[in-house]
């Protein structure tokens, strides 16, 4: 049971460049929030801060759930695979985690099942099509346990079929799971969302229900909906 | 052409003292191939891996003993390994032992320096996969050495080309004893000196081989690992 997600005063900035100055954020802990927002606003950063792939310069990362630190699963946007095989690429984060053969093996078998992607088992994943690519990258980020579920744009480079299956699967895990997704499919961002966070140069504009941000009177937002809905 | 004749016959007659030299060399060659190869792979896996501080200049120390002269290094062997030297005590000049750590001294930067620009680049690519899963440093080192052992092996084998064409430095601390120390380089420069052209000639000629079958063996590696290698 997750008790808290929030960014709390966090100041991050690289090569002489401020990303975030005094940025919190409170996330929602249970359902889907995704976070939209033009390139370069911050929402990666975002997913790696709570991932713990980079370190803020200062303020905190707050992720508090029953006795022991909640377990983050993430999917980068940036994609890459171990010159291995499917089954290997997938076994791997059970190796690493001390998991026996057997179980490695019941396990990869059963996800690739879930997802009909059992047919690729043994295919290099370096050499797929971009689409399986992302869609095997997604089966990997479900491997493991996990309380918590952060996806940088996991729909990226698929067509509407895998779509489909991804959203039905996340809206059925968001029972059990708390999900943080970033995307920049706004039409996604309205069928998944229970909550969106809407970024801008690397601050937080706006939270808000999927319904009531329609009716949002802030004029970033209004401007944000109007150009990425109404606009081809 | 006589020459030519002899020294083939030499070859196909499997001469004692020829394959005996021929041998040594190997035994020589190999243990060093094997010691800088079980010291060198971790250190490039480690200078791959993580940053800290002075690691560009062990780098650059390492890229700089690649050029270092085999004769300097047998100098150097023997101020430290003769009778007066500071290890004068383990009396293992002119025997095959110094040989092998001339070798080492030689080859283990070109098999580091290599290495690890190698496993840098891939390393590099699966870092964010590496922070992604929370793979420790160890378990990072030994998957990116295992994703990367193809490539490696054409590394390793450089280092072994290597091993068996050094001459300057095995001269000067084997001595080129015969029957002990005598690999197949000394005896070619020796027996060139002395006018025996046969013996040399037949010595260039299973260096040459050798060397037809390292480049022939680095040719299929690389055939092998293109089917292999799930990149």
């Amino acid at each position: 049971m997750i008790k808290k997600i929030s960014i709390k005063n966090v100041n991050f900035g690289f090569n002489q460049k401020v990303f975030f100055k005094n940025l919190s954020i409170d996330f929602s802990t249970k359902g889907i929030s995704v976070i939209i927002g033009p390139n370069g606003s911050g929402k990666s950063l975002i997913t790696k801060l709570l991932k713990g792939i980079i370190l803020p310069d200062s303020g905190e990362i707050q992720l508090i759930s029953g006795k022991t630190k909640p377990k983050i699963s993430y999917l980068s946007q940036k994609i890459t695979f171990l010159r291995r095989d499917v089954y290997n690429n997938l076994a791997y984060p059970l190796i690493i985690r001390n998991y026996k053969k057997k179980q490695i093996k019941q396990k990869v078998n059963k996800i690739l099942e879930n997802f009909n992607f059992l047919d690729k088992l043994n295919f290099s994943a370096r050499s797929l099509s971009k689409g399986n690519k992302q869609f095997l990258a997604f089966i990997r980020s479900q491997i493991i346990k996990h309380d918590i579920l952060v996806l940088d744009e996991p729909c990226s480079n698929l067509d509407f079929e895998s779509i489909k299956i991804i959203e039905k699967y996340l809206l059925t895990l968001k029972k059990e799971k708390k999900i943080i997704m970033v995307t920049h499919d706004m039409f996604q961002a309205m069928r998944l969302a229970d909550e969106i966070i809407i970024i801008n140069d690397g601050e937080l504009i706006e939270i808000s229900g999927k319904k009531s941000i329609l009716k949002s009177k802030n004029k970033f937002t209004k401007n944000f909906f109007t150009k990425h809905i109404l606009s081809p | 052409m006589e020459v030519f004749f002899d020294s083939l016959s030499l070859i196909l007659s499997f001469d004692k003292d020829l394959y005996e030299i021929i041998f040594l060399s190997l035994r020589v060659s190999l243990a060093a191939l094997l010691i800088s190869t079980i010291i060198g792979l971790p250190i490039a896996g480690i200078l791959a891996s993580k940053n800290f501080l002075g690691k560009k200049i062990v780098l650059i120390f390492f890229n700089s003993m690649m050029a270092l002269p085999p004769v300097f290094v047998g100098l150097v062997l023997y101020v430290f390994f003769s009778q007066s030297g500071f290890f004068g005590f383990m009396n293992i000049l002119y025997t095959p032992i110094i040989m092998i750590i001339a070798q080492v001294i030689i080859i283990l930067p070109i098999i580091i320096s290599v290495s690890a620009e190698l496993l840098e680049n891939i390393f590099h690519e699966y870092k964010e996969f590496f922070d992604t899963f929370s793979v420790g440093t160890l378990r990072r080192v030994k998957t990116t050495l295992f994703d990367a052992r193809f490539s490696l092996i054409t590394c390793i084998l450089t280092g072994l080309g290597r091993a068996l064409s050094e001459v300057g430095a095995i001269l000067i601390v084997g001595g080129n004893i015969v029957h002990y120390t005598r690999v197949m380089t000394t005896t070619i420069a020796l027996e060139t000196s002395r006018g025996n052209l046969s013996l040399a000639i037949a010595l260039g000629i299973i260096l040459i081989f050798i060397s037809i079958m390292l480049n022939y063996i680095v040719i299929s590696i690389k055939n092998i690992s293109k089917q292999n290698s799930y990149d």
